[in-house]
């Protein structure tokens, strides 16, 4: 039953990014000032939700990890399963954000990149979680977990900051699309496509950051399962 | 079509399929690294029923 529930997710997952293809490419129309470029937007935009989301997630589950580490270790290892999962998969999107991104710069901007407040803040964000993936990769000792968790929570910190950046400096990077100033905001042709990849990329995300869950959790018990073995022994 | 209008073109596909390359490849890996836990479960001898489920 799980098994056929895990198959039409998937499908429903690959016919949406199918869909959402389409209507990025057939159905939404050109930008009148960029032309086709514009259709960056429907990968990009998604991508950067995407990774912010996975990024609340690892905050939640590093904050989780912290609280129950002292007394409930099987919750603490879950949550620190999560912590993992969602800044490893919050990296893969946010890495999509920060490839694409320029792509478009490239031809709208005249330039691959530029230090405005939003390009720089995003990849201070992406550089926090890459050494928090170092650390949780390279560190050892019974102490690894917990410091992995506070620097997940500094991470984290990031995340608004990046949201509001291109809010409260007003510089290289486009206004906001949505929840912008007055004015602010997409044609309605445009916005089905838009809101059609968000579902599409968000569903993928969340079946490869529970495939991630899902390794941590093996890997957790494997570790543990050699550590019992090692005292028996 | 004119020359903008075909780099617009190649810009536009090469973003999607840089897109595309990253979470193939991150997926791959995944898969790669749950392979070879598998393999590390059954040394450990904890893929009987019941027991390999990480839930």
């Amino acid at each position: 039953m799980k098994r056929l529930a895990v198959c039409v997710y998937v499908l429903v997952t690959l016919a949406l990014l199918a869909w959402g293809y389409y209507q990025a490419i057939y159905v939404a129309p050109n930008d009148a000032m960029q032309g086709e470029i514009f259709r960056i937007i429907y990968y990009h935009v998604p991508s950067a939700s995407v990774a912010f989301l996975f990024f609340a997630v690892s905050l939640v589950g590093s904050i989780g990890f912290l609280a129950s580490r002292g007394e409930h270790h099987e919750r603490a290892h879950k949550f620190d399963a999560w912590a993992l999962a969602g800044a490893e998969v919050g990296v893969v999107f946010c890495t999509v954000v920060l490839t694409t991104g320029p792509i478009w710069g490239r031809r709208a901007w005249g330039i691959w990149w530029t230090w405005d407040a939003r390009l720089t803040t995003t990849l201070v964000l992406w550089l926090i979680y890459m050494s928090y993936l170092l650390l949780r990769r390279f560190a050892a000792g019974p102490q690894m977990q917990t410091l992995a968790a506070v620097l997940g929570i500094f991470g984290a910190l990031d995340v608004p900051i990046v949201y509001m950046s291109n809010r409260w400096w007003r510089t290289q990077h486009p206004a906001p699309v949505f929840g912008g100033a007055q004015g602010s905001g997409m044609d309605p042709s445009m916005v089905g496509a838009l809101l059609w990849n968000m579902l599409a990329w968000f569903l993928w995300g969340v079946l490869i950051l529970a495939l991630r869950y899902r390794v941590e959790r093996q890997h957790q018990k494997i570790a543990a399962a050699e550590a019992q073995a090692a005292l028996n022994a | 079509m004119d020359q903008a209008a075909i780099l617009d073109h190649q810009f536009r596909v090469a973003a999607y399929i840089v897109t595309w390359a990253i979470q193939l490849g991150y997926l791959a890996w995944l898969g790669m690294k749950w392979r070879a836990q598998k393999r590390a479960e059954r040394v450990a001898g904890l893929d009987s029923p019941g027991k390999s489920s990480a839930h």
